[in-house]
């Protein structure tokens, strides 16, 4: 069966074709198929950019984020983990109480394997690496907590002071300091203090 | 003549004498060493105690991501027995979305877990409820005992056991060995003169040997210390030590000894010893679950275990456990009804290969490999050291299947020979690195050559998305939408070579955005942007991604470095987890084979790639699968779902590979042929189909799609890559770095006036 197309719409498929694609979503768009020519744009040429700042400290430029409806949770029982999560938890802090560190450590990462982007027990398996004397851990589990925080300011500055202390433990005095200033900062934006 | 008759007489008894004494010494000199031998080495007698490996416990919790029906294969798995009513450890009752369970004591690395009764309600969507049995007490969380899967036991003897004590043994196994291989065994003193008669008549009226006369004892002393030979010396040195050996050793100690000695099966080069790994090896559960009639078997094959064969000979094991079932009723062991009800039992010994032990020889393979810098041989082969793994049973299944169903399946469908295509994949948890599942061959019970960690292949357009994070680290030369020129490039090496790479489609593109050229693998553009950010930046990526020394070549933008599937996962991994490195571990604990902790294997993470430029890369490997090489993978993962991923194809399609990541989960497959032979499958149609169903069947979950901090969202006119708003037709959110995104407007924002053009345009939208 064919199909009987008018001369008009045959003159104008193309245009249509066109229009569609530019109405169309993302997923035919970009094809830069030669029907639908795009206007070029060259790459900015700007001088090349400086080397990354070293990977190890997160990024500076950070911008507050539009806290969630609600606000930021404070604590891992306002962050919506599940009662397995909360009772590991709840049992390693047991278990660093009593100096069973090790402990400690395993049910956090118990509690990780369940919920790995739990950023509060990303921050408590930092503090119990401090305690254990395991400065670098401690330092890049507490980043971790900020990445996957996506901004909590209460989380953050907790992170801050843990990395400030990390840094003081391997003599990193000017670090450390930063660190601090870091928290302080994020603190003093906070009504109230985590 | 008298004189001389008595005289000589005289000389012979008087030599017959000193003889005699001197027999008499010899022997007191003979026994007295032997004696000394037989006691030294009974005490020296060190059990070679092979390292036991564990797969990771599964945890079961209200709001566990599985069905009643998924916790009911696990526990058949672990060899639970369905059954009426709770019998005792390692059994359970279910009763639709109900299950009962009696789980099994296990001492873990962080102490011990009684057995407990439990009963666990679920639903579609999962567990539900767990509560203690009796007190109505909550369950929060518990760990099932860890599923054994292997042991690392001398390559040179090939002796394999797991020890069992006598005291911890219910009495019905020792009493019935006792019953059957040496009767009088409570009263003899370690030889049987009524055995040795018994059995001499009842081979004399056979006309030859039907009986064996070896005590219990004789047959430990011959298994412990002596050669196989059929010699009398032999025999005579082996009764005189099995009487020794009784005048130092209880029976309790000597009956122990037999029990872990005893040769019970062969598993090609490993040897089952004793009963306590017989027990894991024929029925898959601990000796102390054993039922009568399972008993009955393993003690029948004490006989033979070569012509008693429960997986070769079931007919004629079966008779022989009858028999011995029949005289454990004579015996009062049993009583008539149970003998009845053993009697109706099928053998039930699991299929070969189907058991804990040796069914994943390349995942034991990549533990064993991780050991050897931790460990002594020795220590590993000899002292029962028990070794924790990360391996998740239910994602190596669903691995395993995918392999085994679908490399047939692309045989087929692509009209390629039958069994010419082999097959690795590996799965890793995204945050923790742990190795959740490895495949190393399509016939995946095979312990031969393990593709996963040794098949080091180009990875091709797997190396893509490290020259595109290595420009986006650049945020004022490059964003996801910078145009690239799809071009011929035309290089002149430094050995003087031309290269003159092409696009897979033989076509140019023109200029294409930066995620575009990601998600449809252009190698023009993907090399000019290798060359404009330099070799070593590319080279430094990788490294910082987990891999070591990549060649520093321009070939590289396209792949030619050859990584097995593990180091695949090793650098994605890196990507799924925002650019923290953290070493793929398969172990989490050792302990002494008491429980003792010795060694504790923590998360280890390092950011060693820049989170903001990560996520940017991210995206547009998520862009791979929306509209990109992967398409097809959409068809088949959990709809609404986003996941990132690249298509990996080598010269001439000689390798088909594909790696990605949800938020939880990397899979890395690869297909080929050993011969390197070319397979004509790209990454998306081979390997891609396998990883599209893995992720799907171990419910893997979607990318966390909140940006982090230093990445913002900004609406880009996809005709000029400029700022749009709401006035420009098929505005495109794009992440950008804070700070990068571009500041000039798009001509359609903001300056929308009323045209034909636009009116037409709104018509469509």
């Amino acid at each position: 069966m064919s199909v009987r197309v008018s001369p008009f719409l045959r003159r104008a498929a193309p245009v249509l074709l066109l229009l569609l694609s530019a109405c169309a979503t993302e997923r035919e768009v970009p094809s830069g198929s030669p029907a639908a020519p795009v206007p070029v744009v060259r790459p900015p040429l700007a001088p090349p950019a400086q080397p990354q700042a070293p990977a190890e400290t997160p990024p500076l430029v950070t911008r507050p984020l539009p806290a969630p409806p609600g606000g930021y949770p404070k604590s891992i029982r306002e962050s919506g983990a599940g009662t397995a999560v909360l009772a590991l938890a709840r049992q390693a802090q047991e278990s660093r109480a009593a100096g069973r560190y090790e402990a400690s450590l395993g049910q956090l990462e118990r509690a990780l394997r369940i919920e790995p982007r739990n950023p509060f027990v990303w921050q408590a398996l930092a503090e119990t690496h401090l305690l254990l004397q395991h400065a670098d851990q401690a330092e890049n589990a507490a980043q971790k907590s900020t990445s996957l925080g996506r901004g909590n300011p209460y989380l953050e500055s907790g992170n801050w002071r843990l990395i400030a202390a990390a840094r003081q433990q391997k003599g990193d005095g000017s670090g450390a300091q930063h660190a601090t200033s870091r928290a302080d900062e994020l603190s003093g934006g906070l009504s109230t203090t985590p | 003549m008298a004189r001389l008759k008595s005289s000589v007489l005289r000389w012979l008894l008087i030599g017959l004498a000193i003889s005699f004494s001197l027999g008499v010494v010899a022997l007191s000199v003979y026994l007295v060493q032997l004696d000394r031998d037989v006691r030294e080495r009974f005490a020296g007698v060190r059990w070679v105690l092979p390292a036991q490996v564990y797969a990771a416990p599964l945890e079961i919790y209200p709001g566990a991501p599985m069905t009643v029906e998924v916790l009911r294969h696990e526990l058949d798995r672990l060899g639970y027995r369905r059954a009426d009513d709770l019998l005792g450890p390692g059994t359970y009752v279910a009763a639709g979305n109900e299950l009962r369970i009696e789980t099994r004591a296990f001492t873990y690395w962080d102490g011990a877990q009684p057995e407990a009764r439990i009963e666990v309600r679920g639903s579609a969507s999962g567990l539900e409820s767990i509560r203690q049995l009796g007190s109505d007490k909550a369950v929060e969380l518990m760990r099932l005992d860890p599923m054994l899967i292997g042991s690392i036991y001398p390559s040179h003897t090939g002796e394999d056991r797991v020890l069992v004590k006598l005291s911890e043994l219910p009495s019905l196994l020792p009493r019935t060995l006792v019953l059957v291989e040496d009767h009088g065994f409570e009263e003899h003193g370690g030889v049987s003169l009524r055995g040795i008669l018994r059995a001499a008549f009842a081979n004399l009226r056979a006309g030859h040997t039907v009986q064996g006369a070896s005590t219990i004892t004789q047959q430990l002393i011959k298994n412990l210390f002596l050669s196989n030979e059929q010699t009398l010396k032999r025999k005579i040195t082996e009764i005189f030590m099995a009487l020794l050996l009784e005048r130092h050793v209880s029976k309790h100690d000597i009956l122990e000894a037999y029990l872990n000695e005893v040769w019970l099966g062969q598993d090609g080069a490993r040897a089952i010893h004793g009963f306590g790994l017989a027990s894991h090896f024929y029925f898959n559960k601990p000796i102390n679950e054993l039922r009568p009639e399972e008993v009955a078997m393993l003690v029948g094959i004490v006989k033979g275990p070569t012509v008693y064969n429960p997986r070769r000979r079931p007919e004629l094991v079966r008779e022989r456990r009858d028999l011995v079932l029949k005289v454990m009723a004579e015996g009062g062991l049993i009583r008539p009804d149970e003998l009845e009800l053993a009697l109706a039992q099928p053998l039930g010994v699991s299929a070969a290969g189907t058991g804990g032990a040796e069914r994943y020889p390349a995942y034991i393979d990549l533990v064993r490999r991780q050991l050897k810098g931790l460990y002594r041989e020795e220590d590993l082969n000899g002292e029962g050291l028990r070794i924790f793994t990360t391996l998740d049973p239910r994602v190596q299944e669903a691995l395993e299947t995918r392999i085994v169903t679908d490399l047939p399946e692309l045989e087929k469908s692509r009209r390629l020979p039958a069994n010419t295509l082999q097959g690795a994949g590996v799965v890793t948890s995204v945050e923790g690195g742990e190795v959740l599942a490895m495949v190393g061959d399509r016939n995946t019970h095979f312990p031969g050559f393990n593709r996963a960690l040794d098949s080091r292949r180009p990875i091709g357009s797997l190396a893509k998305p490290f020259v595109y994070l290595s420009a986006l680290e650049q945020p004022g030369r490059y964003n996801l939408h910078s145009l690239l020129q799809d071009e011929v490039v035309d290089l002149e090496l430094p050995n003087g070579q031309r290269w003159t790479p092409k696009n897979y489609d033989r076509q140019l593109h023109g200029a294409v955005p930066l995620y575009t050229a990601l998600a449809k693998s252009y190698n023009l553009p993907t090399v000019r942007l290798g060359l404009d950010i330099g070799v070593n930046r590319v080279h430094d990526t990788i490294q910082a991604a987990g891999f070591e020394n990549p060649p520093e070549l321009p070939s590289m933008f396209l792949g030619a470095i050859d990584m097995a599937p593990l180091d695949v996962a090793q650098i994605y991994s890196t990507l799924a987890a925002s650019g923290y490195l953290t070493p793929l571990l398969a172990i989490r604990e050792v302990t002494t084979k008491d429980g003792q902790p010795l060694e504790r294997y923590s998360f280890k993470l390092k950011q060693t790639l820049p989170e903001g430029p990560v996520y940017l890369t991210t995206w547009a490997m998520q862009k791979v699968i929306e509209f990109g090489t992967a398409r097809w993978a959409v068809s088949v993962l959990p709809a609404g779902q986003k996941f990132a991923g690249k298509t990996g194809t080598t010269d001439d399609a000689r390798d088909s590979w594909f790696a990605g990541f949800g938020a939880d989960r990397v899979a890395v497959v690869w297909v080929g042929r050993d011969d390197n032979k070319p397979v004509g499958l790209d990454g998306a149609a081979g390997a891609l189909r396998i990883w599209g169903r893995l992720m799907r069947d171990v419910g893997a979950r979607g990318i966390d799609l909140t940006p982090p901090a230093s990445v913002e969202e900004a609406l880009i006119d996809p005709q000029s890559g400029l700022k749009a708003d709401e006035g420009c037709a098929g505005a495109l959110t794009v992440p950008f770095l804070v700070g990068a995104v571009p500041s000039e407007y798009a001509p359609c924002a903001n300056a929308r006036e009323s045209t034909p053009l636009n009116w037409l345009k709104d018509i469509f939208r």
